[in-house]
């Protein structure tokens, strides 16, 4: 998968999962996770839309770095290499 | 004058503790049943609500015993405020097993023995969640989810009281994304209620018949961390004594549909807390504006 495939993937995990109006159109690689209106409740929906979008497990611990889109794409990255 | 009043509620709460302090644990029960009885009479909006919820719920249907299940309730949740404050003083390592007594399976107390091993446990707005607390954090570090109060004064006067023991509170919404996750992977029992509403963000899952918006973090946590959850409460079961019961952790499947695997977990849980209600009306805060749609 393409980094640009995983990031049209994570773009729609995260329209699903968040609950804030946010313009998608303003979102780039650099804009971060909470920007997106995601808190520790509502990055749960995310986390668990990701692992199930990608098909991949990972502990909670692996994303405590992750703050922004682009980190985490690179995660994915990394992750679906592995 | 927003100062003026947290003034005048810090005092009345130092007024508060003292009383409680100096009164026995019946003493306090009845300084509680009184306080209740008034607020009973007089709050009309938070009485009517409660008889309203109990009707609703169909636990009773007579008028009569109605409103007798929601006079005890609004009495029970005052001795669940003077309970908390006393358990503070009165539930140490050495004295806690004087004032509960455990039903709890083998495999749960193994998980809460086990000193690496995190635990999510559900349980509702049932008996006393904070005794529930305060003993389990003998255990093992406990984690509970609240707001500060909006009075600063009184909110650093109970922090104080409440000391540093190992049962700590963590805001509901925070900017820290995986500090829930890391509680748990960390060893912690992280508690949360399930019976609170949550608006928009929540699931529709029937209670008592029906639909309440519902949390789904609690059991998107257990997904995702695969950390064992059980269902627990303890009730009260004479002045400052109590019955704390968990039980086995609950199996769930990841089917790949996150709105079914919640969905199931969720229905479980509600039916555990419907369950125990039904088994404790009087002890449950039907005051609690569980239905809002």
């Amino acid at each position: 998968m393409t980094r640009e495939e995983i990031l049209g993937q994570l773009r729609k995990a995260m329209k699903e999962s968040s609950t804030e109006p946010i313009n998608w159109d303003t979102v780039t690689e650099d804009t971060t996770i909470g920007e997106l209106g995601f808190d520790s409740l509502s990055i749960l929906d995310l986390i668990y839309d990701v692992q199930q979008t990608f098909g991949i497990e990972f502990e909670a611990e692996e994303l405590i770095n992750v703050n922004t889109v682009s980190e985490l794409t690179e995660f994915l990255e990394e992750m679906l290499k592995a | 004058m927003k100062r003026l009043r947290h003034l005048i509620e810090y005092a009345a709460m130092r007024v508060l503790l003292v009383l409680i302090d100096s009164l026995s644990p019946r003493g306090a029960e009845r300084l509680a049943s009184a306080i209740a009885d008034v607020w009973f009479s007089a709050g009309a909006r938070r009485r009517d609500i409660a008889c309203g919820n109990v009707r609703r719920s169909g636990i009773a249907t007579d008028e009569m015993e109605v409103r007798r299940i929601a006079k005890h309730s609004f009495r029970h949740f005052a001795g669940v405020i003077t309970d908390s404050l006393k358990a503070d003083k009165l539930l140490t390592p050495d004295t806690w097993r004087d004032h509960v007594e455990l039903d709890i399976p083998p495999e749960t107390m193994a998980l809460l023995q086990e000193p690496e091993q995190g635990l999510l446990l559900i349980s509702g707005h049932l008996g006393n969640w904070e005794v529930a607390a305060k003993v389990l954090s003998f255990f093992k570090p406990v984690v509970g989810m609240a707001r500060d109060m909006d009075n600063p004064l009184t909110d650093a006067l109970m922090k104080k009281r409440k000391g540093s023991d190992e049962f700590t509170l963590t805001p509901k919404h925070s900017t820290d994304m995986g500090r829930l996750l890391t509680t748990l992977k960390s060893g912690k029992l992280l508690a949360l209620l399930i019976d609170q509403h949550a608006k928009r963000r929540g699931m529709m899952v029937d209670f008592f018949g029906s639909p309440a918006s519902t949390h789904t973090s609690h059991a998107l946590l257990h997904l995702i961390t695969k950390v064992p959850m059980c269902f627990g409460y303890c009730v009260k079961t004479g002045p400052m004594q109590f019955k704390l019961k968990a039980f086995s952790p609950i199996a769930a499947t990841r089917t790949g549909k996150r709105e079914d695997d919640v969905r199931a977990i969720l229905e479980k849980l509600t039916a555990e807390l419907e369950e125990a209600i039904r088994a404790y009306p009087e002890q449950y805060l039907w005051a609690h504006r569980r239905w809002r749609n």
